[in-house]
């Protein structure tokens, strides 16, 4: 980590040359002209907000052709790059090594190991460019973590698993069709609720909050500190049923205490199915429980 | 013991990628000689080649190709292809197509492949340069798949799923007689109903100028004479490249599939010089036990053959050494035995050689003719005596012995008999 930023603090002392620019558009010959000229300004300034849009070029250019217009959606950020955009571990690699030699820094293969998607990729660019820490990688939480940490519980639980990071939360909810509430909605026609869905977004955001909300010394958010305030911008692109299974995404836009407003969207395998522009939730901080206990009872246990 | 059969070829040469132009240049004696652009430079006295046709692989980029239709690859799969492997996936699916094999024919537990190539030089430079000015870290990752010596085989087995014995032969100009031999073997031991018999080499300026200062490269401009195998002003090789598959299927196979083989493989043998590093035996010593051991094999005699497609690359010591081999082994009916170098058409395919020329010999035998050795103005006093046709002839042998030889003193021949359909 070092060492990728102090090569990226001499590529920017280094005057970049008419061979350097040469180079550089040899290397990223197959990809947008958006990319190259944000490549070149990177090179030249240093400023790191021209990095999205040179490594959405770089991976563009992997992507399989029939597979690019997911990268054109303006929330492209949560694509699994496996899963989503078909790369395998070869071509992360050659995606990685592009991006290593366009912005000039070297990633480990333990620091690869935590890109999942591109929203993972473009943080670790950005923080290693400004020679701050990268935050650590997403936590998967299963469902025993989740019931021994939500105060929402079964059969109101929306959430089977969730992967939380500082930037945000990803969640899977699978549809079964025995929720209490499908024998009404509707008569012999099981939809899942739109405001069901936007609960299970709401709920993701609790669980954001309850484990990757940085809190003073001392103290976490409480439990019973947070609820729900307002929604903004929601839509609906496709009706659900039983056997959907849901990946909820949910990314703070702003958090400061006691408000934390959150970007929502769940999809269905390739499907946009809702979108929440804006999901505000309340919280607060509670002292943190004496450590004492959780080791008493382990030595108990 | 199995008998063993071919039923299915596919050609990427120079003088034809499918069998029908292959055909007509082999009737006609057109050949594939060009003025190759990539040695029309200062301090390269070498000017022709015979260049695979169609296809344009000259850029370190495999993105940048030109690939033909009806061939379609996808990035995923270019990413590690050579160009000799590209030109190995498109004949085998050729071959696959004309033996009527279908998905599951190809991939089962009873279905092999074995190819044979150098690798390639051209894409192992490119990588080990890449290396040493960027940095260790920012060579392709899929560089190695890409241009080692099994590079054909890596490609070929993972692409086309196939799951029995697969490996790869290097005895240079010898290795895909090789390959067809084992591959012979292990389907008439048992060990494998199907097997696809690969020779490739990318034939561009990096796998054929390094011949250049052997002195074994002709440096004669002219694309129709450059090659001329057993005339007296033969004075070396044009290098060639390509890939070309041989479906080879057991009898049982051939019965269940009910399909009529081009030919089939009566027997092989193979015998080393032990003598120079990179020149034959002045008596053909190697080559001849090679021939009397593939003769033995098949179980026939030399009044037998009705062709024989010789090795002959246009070079006067290969040449002369293996006219001696002939006569040898020929004894009596050495001047009957029609012989002839397809060579003189297509250039000399190094690793591809062996396997291109046994399927030019099937397809002959298929389609009715022998092919005739171009390019002979004034036969070489040193290949007298040997019945060698200079033009095609309109009817098929028998049985056909096909000769290879290797750097090392490597010899390898097999011999094909006609399936009457």
């Amino acid at each position: 980590m070092t060492e990728g930023s102090a090569s990226t603090n001499a590529q920017s002392t280094k005057p970049f040359s008419a061979e350097d620019e040469a180079a550089l558009r040899e290397s990223l010959r197959r990809c947008s002209e958006a990319t190259v000229n944000a490549a070149i300004a990177f090179r030249q300034t240093g400023a790191t907000e021209h990095l999205p849009v040179i490594i959405l070029g770089v991976v563009e250019r992997f992507v399989d052709p029939d597979l690019r217009p997911k990268l054109a959606d303006g929330n492209s950020d949560g694509l699994r790059m496996i899963d989503d955009l078909g790369i395998d571990s070869l071509t992360m690699m050659e995606i990685v090594m592009l991006v290593e030699e366009v912005v000039g820094m070297s990633i480990s293969n333990d620091e690869l190991r935590n890109l999942r998607t591109l929203g993972d990729i473009k943080v670790f660019i950005d923080c290693k460019a400004r020679g701050v820490p990268p935050p650590a990688p997403a936590e998967h939480h299963g469902i025993e973590s989740i019931l021994q940490r939500m105060p929402i519980q079964p059969p109101f639980l929306f959430l089977n698993e969730a992967e939380v990071s500082e930037s945000g939360a990803t969640g899977k909810y699978k549809i079964t069709g025995e929720e209490f509430f499908l024998k009404g909605h509707f008569k012999d026609n099981p939809v899942m609720p739109a405001s069901i869905m936007l609960e299970a977004l709401g709920q993701l955001g609790v669980f954001h909050l309850l484990t990757a909300m940085p809190a003073p010394e001392g103290q976490e958010v409480g439990t019973n500190t947070i609820f729900f305030t307002s929604s903004d911008g929601v839509r609906c692109h496709r009706v659900c049923k039983p056997g959907d299974v849901l990946t909820l995404s949910m990314k703070p836009k702003r958090v400061k205490m006691p408000l934390a407003v959150f970007e929502g969207s769940i999809r269905v395998d390739a499907d946009k199915a809702v979108v929440a522009e804006e999901i505000t939730l309340t919280f607060g901080f509670v002292d943190k429980a004496a450590p004492a206990a959780p080791a008493a009872a382990s030595s108990a246990g | 013991m199995s008998r063993v059969f071919i039923t299915g070829i596919g050609f990427i040469t120079s003088i034809g990628n499918d069998a029908s132009t292959v055909e007509a240049s082999l009737r006609d004696l057109r050949h594939g000689m060009v003025r190759y652009a990539p040695f029309d430079r200062e301090n390269c006295p070498v000017k022709v080649a015979a260049p695979v046709r169609d296809f344009v692989t000259d850029s370190p980029d495999s993105e940048d190709w030109t690939i033909p239709a009806p061939y379609q690859i996808r990035r995923e799969m270019l990413r590690s292809l050579s160009p000799n492997a590209l030109y190995a996936a498109c004949a085998l699916h050729q071959a696959i197509a004309d033996a009527g094999l279908s998905d599951a024919d190809v991939s089962n537990d009873e279905t092999g492949l074995y190819a044979a190539s150098a690798g390639s030089p051209g894409m192992l430079a490119r990588n080990l340069n890449k290396m040493s000015q960027a940095g260790v870290m920012r060579c392709p990752p899929l560089g190695v798949v890409a241009s080692i010596a099994g590079t054909v085989q890596f490609n070929l087995v993972a692409h086309f799923k196939i799951k029995g014995a697969s490996t790869g032969f290097s005895s240079a100009c010898a290795s895909s007689t090789h390959a067809l031999g084992f591959a012979y073997d292990d389907i008439a031991l048992g060990r494998q109903q199907r097997m696809f018999v690969i020779g490739a080499e990318d034939g561009n300026a990096e796998t054929i100028l390094p011949f250049a200062s052997m002195r074994a490269l002709t440096q004669n401009p002219d694309p129709d004479t450059a090659s001329r195998p057993f005339d007296a002003k033969h004075d070396g090789f044009v290098g060639t490249g390509g890939g070309v598959v041989l479906v080879l299927e057991s009898e049982a196979e051939v019965q269940r599939r009910g399909v009529t083989p081009y030919a089939e493989v009566l027997g092989w043998g193979q015998a080393s010089d032990g003598h120079n590093v990179a020149i034959s035996h002045p008596d053909g010593l190697g080559l001849a036990n090679a021939m009397r051991r593939a003769l033995k094999a098949a179980g026939i005699g030399p009044a037998d053959l009705g062709y024989i497609n010789a090795h002959a690359t246009s070079t006067p010591i290969g040449d002369a050494s293996e006219c001696k081999a002939i006569r040898a082994v020929l004894g009596a009916h050495a001047a009957t035995v029609p012989v002839s170098s397809t060579k003189a058409l297509t250039g000399h395919g190094l690793s591809l050689a062996g396997a291109m020329e046994t399927a030019f010999c099937a397809l002959a035998m298929r389609r009715g003719f022998t092919p005739g050795s171009a390019h002979i103005a004034e036969l070489d006093p040193a290949c007298a005596g040997l019945n060698i046709i200079r033009q095609t002839l309109p009817t098929a042998p028998d049985i056909v012995l096909n000769n290879s030889s290797g750097f090392g003193g490597a010899n390898v021949c097999a011999v094909l008999k006609r399936v009457s359909s």
